[in-house]
């Protein structure tokens, strides 16, 4: 099949217009070499994100935090005195996961995020994870690549365009490094940062996140974030099993989401005294549940998600762990400590996954799925069902353990979690926090849901008049005036040799007609109507493709055709404005 | 800025001042991206430096408390605290999740600390990555026998046995097995047990030891001929073993080989005793040869001729009688009437004539066995009515209920 004429809006093919080429080309080889750096730097930055995250918590919490020990009490709550202060008066843009933040930056701030920001949100979210409060590092590293690339991108004189698509691709690297997990951290930009398929932004995004993830194994190695136990599905009964799952995580989520949905703005409604007292107060309280009983709860909890995997909490442990780190979590949250979603949501989807597992190894024995198996599948459901990001569950769910038997029980499993966790929360937890903060930034989920109207909707079938573009100047002519229909009409297609089409306006057809005026032997009277049109044709549209992207014919064309797919030349029907213009009014 | 293309070829002279300008523009141009990205790469350079050298000093640190922990670890489970030693193995892999040898006491300290759920799913995270590592097996099919779950035991038992060991593997199998082996006999299938034994004692090393474990543990396994086989293969070794002749001894007589019981407990009787064990165990030895050789003399196998089988039912006959004469004394001191069994016994001892009974003996071998039966009965029916006898009775007891067994 042969590819449609390139047409731009002004009708001229792009490699022509040069005045454009030179710069663009420039800004793209830089914008592919920049995500490079991007990765690099912020892989770096991750990888110490973490160190100072893991020292602190040495430092503040000891080596072997364990149940009765004072420093438990003390170090969350100090530090939450710490970081209120510094958030209050040096880096007041810090409070929040990251990620919101980051979209701010993308669709508010034109890629602007602040070197201060950045430096305020690595050392207060060291400092509130390492202390203690029920947190996680991830979604943290995200806005710290984002504010890597965003000073990256200003320092070389991006244009405003190309930095504003830096802060994601910046994001990316940042998670990436993160999670060890470059697809995850891509899809996830894509799915909640960016909310669509760019190419041109695609392949800086893949460039700074395989960079970032190069940096961060090249120090922390490339085994997977978690020593996952091997996992098989023998048989596909036990889908029903991960099913359950995905039903127990999907209303766990709505639990969570609610928790934070009421508390954080409660909580931001106090008065300044108030406000400034709550990450200490909020640090109180979760050290206070590490305290009495499960210093697991405590920080982001990668330990003990390692040890539910590998079996090693009872069931009523389990529980007890995950619903404590729900309420951990909305409390260092809800507070305005910085810090991310991404670890509690882990943690807290491991732990309901092991508890399943547990319950239903007992109930049924005969189940082949282990505790293991069941807390990997629970991470995902939690993360699909909380976060609201499907595709980039399943992937992380593959990636943080290497196993691809896994697929089945992931998929179902956090499909129904997802499914469950729209029905009952239709907003997602995101969304829920930019309202909260007064900002109104696009949501993705909503993005993706919406419906687009397509030619076919507003497609009418073939009314105006058709010559053929073989027939001379001269018949046609006679065509035209012997049919009086054909002369009342505003505009008329012409049917070209070649397949396509174009749409004349009645005005164009006389100003040609009056040059041969009635001299049968004027040179062009010969000519056939499509040469004396010239080579430019209406484009070819077919009844699948967005009906706003027809809008900027119209300028040019009375008429847009609409092409079948499979029959070149043949017509599934026409497009004026005033259809366009009336199917949307009727939308 | 206009950067449009421009070719020398199609140079125009008016042209010539702006593109002389475009040339500076795009010179600027390349040397600003240049030394953007020299910046860039020395920014990435020192960055990397300082990751790195704190990166280092974070690892060392990390390693240091992981060694620490892990000691401490040690320690506790050898101190016999393994609750201790868990949370103490546990943060020591926190530092250092990888380390297999303390991945190995971590769930070894689970083992120990009964939380066999939580053991067993350590163990089996680790046998996914070495499932064919002995250690891990055999540790599997403890925890497997802990959970009464037999067959999954017997599994990893085997895989143990077939496993990988580093050093004295030979020695580990063997463990794995006569374990095994153990575990067969307690679950009462004894021909398992057998076979696995008969297995492990064909690869065993030769020595007086080892050859009497094998007998002791075939005899659990309700095989005496093989343990007497294996107890006499410790003998031809080291005749003088005392151990080795007691239990030969002890399972001769037990089994009816009095001739051989006697033989060997006399030998072990002769020797001379080192310790206080040794002693004791020469003088059950000394009352296995007494009672073997007196045992030799009641014994009224159909074996023995004729004239010495009656020389033996009439000695037998003596001492039944009185036996049976004294529970009737006894019992008629009693509230309650003689028993009407008892009273039938004695009857049927009256009918026997003393003095036809020897001649009758050595001619009819039908007449032997109904005295010999009538002896068993007194013996038996006397014991379970006048209480356990002693002496001699005991003996007859002891060959009646034999002949009564063989007879079943």
């Amino acid at each position: 099949m042969e590819s449609p004429p390139k047409m731009t809006i002004s009708g001229k093919d792009p490699q022509e217009s040069g005045e454009v080429v030179q710069p663009a080309m420039r800004e793209e080889r830089l914008f592919l070499l920049l995500s490079i750096f991007i990765g690099i730097i912020s892989g770096l930055l991750v990888v110490s994100f973490r160190m100072a995250i893991e020292w602190l918590s040495v430092l503040l919490l000891g080596s072997a935090p364990a149940p009765h020990q004072v420093r438990l009490l003390i170090a969350p709550t100090v530090a939450g005195i710490v970081i209120a202060l510094l958030t209050r008066f040096v880096f007041p843009q810090v409070r929040g996961s990251g990620v919101n933040q980051t979209k701010a930056a993308l669709y508010i701030h034109n890629g602007y995020i602040s070197i201060k920001t950045m430096i305020g949100k690595f050392l207060l979210s060291a400092l509130a994870i390492g202390s203690g409060h029920s947190l996680g590092p991830e979604d943290p590293s995200l806005q710290i690549g984002a504010g890597v690339a965003s000073k990256i991108g200003r320092s070389v004189g991006l244009s405003r365009e190309r930095l504003r698509m830096l802060a994601p691709i910046g994001a990316a690297a940042g998670l990436a490094a993160a999670f060890n997990a470059p697809i995850s951290a891509i899809l996830f930009v894509i799915e909640e940062v960016i909310g669509q398929w760019t190419a041109g932004v695609l392949g800086s995004i893949v460039l700074s996140a395989v960079s970032a993830v190069v940096v961060a194994r090249w120090f922390w190695g490339a085994q997977p974030m978690f020593r996952i136990p091997s996992v098989t599905l023998r048989d596909p009964r036990e889908l029903l099993a991960y099913a359950v799952l995905g039903v127990v995580g999907g209303v766990a989520s709505l639990f969570f989401a609610k928790a934070l949905g009421y508390l954080r703005p409660k909580l931001r409604s106090q008065p300044q005294w108030f406000q400034m007292m709550q990450p200490a107060l909020a640090g109180l309280l979760v050290g206070g549940i590490g305290y009495f009983g499960l210093p697991y709860v405590m920080g982001a909890g990668y330990g003990a998600i390692d040890q539910a995997m590998h079996g090693q909490f009872a069931f009523k442990m389990l529980l007890l762990l995950a619903v404590f780190k729900i309420i951990a979590t909305t409390l260092s949250f809800s507070s305005g400590t910085p810090g991310g979603m991404f670890a509690p949501t882990l943690f807290t989807g491991a732990m309901l996954g092991a508890a399943v597992g547990s319950f239903e190894n007992h109930i049924f024995p005969h189940l082949t799925g282990s505790v293991g198996s069941y807390a990997l599948v629970g991470m995902g459901v939690l993360f699909a069902a909380f976060l609201r990001a499907p595709l980039t569950s399943v992937f992380m769910v593959l990636e943080v353990s290497g196993n691809y038997s896994i697929i089945l029980p992931v998929i179902l499993a956090n499909t129904i979690a997802y499914l469950i966790s729209r029905s009952l929360q239709p907003v997602p937890i995101f969304e829920v926090f930019t309202h909260q903060d007064g900002l109104y930034l696009p949501s993705m989920e909503e993005e993706r849901e919406d419906s687009h109207l397509r030619f076919e909707d507003a497609l009418l079938p073939v009314s105006a008049p058709i010559l053929q573009g073989s027939e001379t100047v001269w018949n046609s002519m006679k065509i035209v005036r012997q049919h009086k229909e054909i002369a009342a009409a505003p505009a008329v297609l012409v049917q070209c040799k070649d397949g396509g089409w174009y749409a004349a306006k009645q005005q164009e057809l006389e100003a040609i007609f009056a040059e041969i005026g009635d001299d049968s032997d004027h040179p062009d009277a010969g000519t056939p109507l499509e040469e004396r049109l010239g080579t430019e044709r209406t484009p070819l549209m077919f009844p699948d493709q967005m009906l706003s992207s027809a809008l900027p014919y119209f300028r040019r064309w009375p008429l847009i055709p609409i092409s079948n797919r499979a029959m070149r030349g043949a017509l599934e029907g026409v497009l004026s404005l005033e259809d366009v213009l009336n199917r949307y009014q009727r939308q | 800025m206009d950067l449009r293309n421009t070719d020398e070829g199609t140079h125009k002279p008016s042209e010539q001042p702006l593109n002389s300008s475009l040339s500076t523009v795009r010179r600027k141009l390349v040397l600003r991206d240049t030394l953007t990205f020299l910046t860039l790469s020395l920014v990435a350079v020192a960055l990397y430096a300082v990751t790195s050298l704190l990166f280092r000093s974070f690892e060392s640190h990390r390693e240091v408390l992981a060694v620490r922990w892990a000691s401490r670890g040690e320690l506790l489970l050898k101190n016999g605290k393994p609750d201790q030693a868990v949370t103490a193995l546990r943060t020591s892999l926190s530092f250092a999740p990888d380390d297999r040898p303390r991945q190995m006491l971590l769930a070894a300290a689970l083992a120990a600390s009964n939380h066999t759920d939580e053991a067993s799913n350590y163990f089996l995270n680790l046998w996914e990555s070495q499932p064919g590592d002995g250690f891990i097996n055999l540790q599997l099919a403890r925890l497997a026998r802990r959970k009464a779950n037999t067959s999954q035991a017997i599994d990893y038992y085997r895989a143990a046995i077939f496993g990988s060991w580093p050093g004295d593997a030979i020695t580990r199998r063997r463990d794995a097995r006569l374990e095994l082996s153990d575990f067969l006999i307690q679950t009462g299938d004894l021909a398992s047990a057998r076979a696995e034994l008969l297995v492990a004692a064909r690869n065993a090393p030769e020595t007086v030891g080892m050859d009497i474990g094998f007998g002791d543990r075939l005899l659990q396994a309700h095989d005496p001929s093989d343990a007497l086989l294996y107890y006499q293969k410790g003998l031809a070794r080291d005749p003088l073993n005392l151990s080795a002749l007691d239990k030969a001894a002890q399972l001769t007589y037990d089994t009816g080989q009095y001739a051989m019981a006697s033989s060997l407990a006399l030998r072990g009787a002769r020797l001379e005793p080192a310790t206080a064990a040794e002693k004791s165990m020469q003088a059950v030895l000394k009352t296995i040869a007494a009672n073997s050789e007196r045992l030799l003399d009641l014994s009224l196998a159909k074996e023995l001729s004729p004239r010495r089988r009656t020389e033996h039912l009439l000695a037998a006959s003596r001492i039944a009688r009185n036996r049976i004469e004294s529970c009737i004394a006894t019992n008629t001191g009693n509230a309650t009437a003689v028993p009407p069994a008892l009273i039938a016994l004695k009857n049927s001892w009256t009918e026997s004539s003393p003095q036809m009974l020897r001649k009758r003996l050595e001619e009819d071998e039908t007449a032997q066995d109904r005295l010999t039966q009538l002896i068993d009965d007194t013996e038996i029916q006397t014991a379970s009515l006048c209480g356990p006898p002693t002496g001699d009775d005991a003996l007859l007891l002891l060959l009646a209920n034999r002949r009564h067994t063989a007879a079943q």
